[in-house]
């Protein structure tokens, strides 16, 4: 089946998968370690998880390289296995994937930040990402670059993936909310960062993370009346919570699963979860979307 | 021109983020040789303030904030040479920051490190990947206040705990305050590490600062 097959059924809703990093830590990742190189050192962990989204009822789920970019994987001195990662990541969810259902290519951002935050430019973030989107190509049905606060750093995965690969692009910004509304943290607002992805034609435009629920439907309410391309939403289950050494998301599913219903009310055409969403949570959302 | 407007203009020039004339005024006070503790807190550093209220209104972003803080930053540098023996600019406490031990993300870190120095704290930033153990070594070292230890991930931040134990460990609990950051941060993890406050942000993190250290 193709991505596009779906996004242009009108009656379709497409399940996208829930987190990936909150539940390799439920699987005892180490502190600190990024959960890429898991693809190498535990495979058979990444698979699971991959393949209980699947059985949840995920239409499209992502590969395990949130974090998989040249300037990403520096800072843990990987860089150098960046292949190895990113090839098993491909491995790991092609045996998870039942057949008809979809592999999309996880790209996060960089981490690192323009002048004067940081010391990136768009040439390093395009080099990073074009390493990256080389290596994903072969084993992915379209693309996911997300979390992104920084409408460049967007601008950079988008070209970089564009001009090694014609599959579809679902653009995922995360914003925070502010007095006078959704912005980036690097000062874009919703509306600019909408304009500028309509601007580029990417098939999909999303939000994902930093946001719970809650939040991410007053967004969603502005994001409907600024564009008519399909939008993706990928919440967090609220905010997180230590207890002990554990970390927690107190949000209920339920209501979690009644803002995405009230989203799909609104005309979101893909919905999943991020941050402390779990393949029960994508269970939810499953009934939810097969009793409307 | 009075003293006092050209203080407004240095705040303006913060505010503005027009580096060339805050450096041009700064020149200018050193040249007429003004009180330059003054040019410093009414000028200078009641523009940063104000550059702290437009974040907190949501009026200005990462790019503005940090920008501002280095402009005045770049000033103080200039002007704190020329400042008379005896006059220097009282240090309004020494703070130790670090992002913990397992976990390499330091921008936030470093914002909140720019901040605090351009409000007149001296700051000690030992970036990244930091051990409780070396924190607490360097904290000593420069006789500190305040210890303040970043985390990004759910997974480090057990890290900002240990900062707290072994202090306790080693009966120095009373000696620093201890402040946490980063997104996963919250109240109650504050209370369940017995640390002596958070911050959300870096505007925050100087208003904690000030009011544990009584300023």
């Amino acid at each position: 089946m193709l991505f596009q097959d779906l996004l242009n059924n009108d009656s379709k809703i497409i399940l996208f998968d829930g987190a990936m990093g909150s539940e390799v830590i439920k699987h005892g990742l180490e502190p600190g370690k990024v959960p890429d190189i898991l693809n190498v050192e535990k495979p058979e962990i990444i698979s699971e998880i991959h393949k209980l989204y699947y059985d949840a009822g995920s239409d499209m789920c992502q590969t395990n390289t949130f974090g998989s970019t040249p300037m990403n994987l520096r800072r843990h001195n990987l860089e150098n296995r960046i292949k190895e990662i990113i090839e098993k990541a491909l491995e790991n969810i092609k045996i998870a994937c039942p057949s008809g259902r979809l592999i999309v290519g996880d790209i996060g951002p960089t981490s690192e930040f323009r002048p004067p935050v940081g010391n990136a430019s768009g040439e390093d973030w395009y080099a990073s990402f074009s390493t990256q989107a080389n290596l994903l190509e072969d084993g992915v049905d379209l693309w996911h670059i997300e979390t992104i606060s920084d409408l460049e750093e967007m601008l950079a995965a988008i070209h970089a993936v564009r001009d090694i690969s014609k599959k579809p692009i679902i653009a995922s910004i995360t914003y925070k909310r502010t007095k006078r509304g959704f912005f980036t943290i690097m000062g874009d607002s919703l509306e600019k960062c909408i304009q500028t992805l309509e601007n580029e034609k990417v098939d999909v435009i999303g939000s994902n993370c930093t946001l719970g629920s809650g939040d991410m439907l007053i967004l969603v309410k502005e994001a409907v009346e600024l564009t008519k391309i399909p939008l993706s939403i990928k919440p967090n289950a609220g905010q997180p919570r230590i207890k002990g050494d554990k970390t927690l998301y107190d949000q209920p599913i339920e209501e979690f699963v009644n803002d995405i219903h009230e989203m799909i009310n609104l005309g979101v055409k893909i919905v999943g979860g991020c941050c402390g969403t779990s393949p029960k949570t994508i269970d939810q959302i499953h009934k939810l979307i097969d009793s409307l | 021109m009075t003293s006092e407007s050209i203080y407004k203009e240095m705040g303006q020039a913060i505010i503005d983020l027009d580096e060339e004339k805050a450096i041009n005024l700064a020149n200018k006070a050193i040249n007429e040789k003004m009180d330059l503790l003054e040019v410093i807190e009414k000028g200078y550093a009641d523009g940063i303030r104000q550059v702290g209220e437009l974040w907190e209104e949501g009026e200005f972003f990462l790019p503005e904030l940090m920008r501002g803080a280095q402009i005045m930053q770049n000033c103080l540098d200039l002007i704190i040479p020329n400042l008379q023996s005896g006059t220097e600019r009282k240090s309004r406490g020494k703070v130790v920051i670090a992002t913990i031990e397992g976990d390499i993300h330091s921008i936030g870190k470093t914002i909140v490190a720019t901040m605090l120095r351009a409000y007149g704290f001296e700051v000690y930033d030992l970036g990244a990947d930091v051990s409780p153990r070396k924190i607490i070594d360097v904290a000593l070292e420069k006789d500190a206040d305040i210890i303040g230890v970043s985390a990004l991930l759910t997974t480090t931040m057990f890290g900002q705990k240990k900062v707290v134990d072994l202090l306790k460990e080693r009966n120095l609990e009373s000696k620093f305050k201890v402040i946490l950051g980063g997104a996963p941060v919250s109240s109650t993890w504050v209370k369940e590490c017995k640390a002596d406050g958070f911050a959300e942000n870096a505007v925050e993190a100087v208003k904690l600062v000030k009011s544990l250290l009584g300023n």
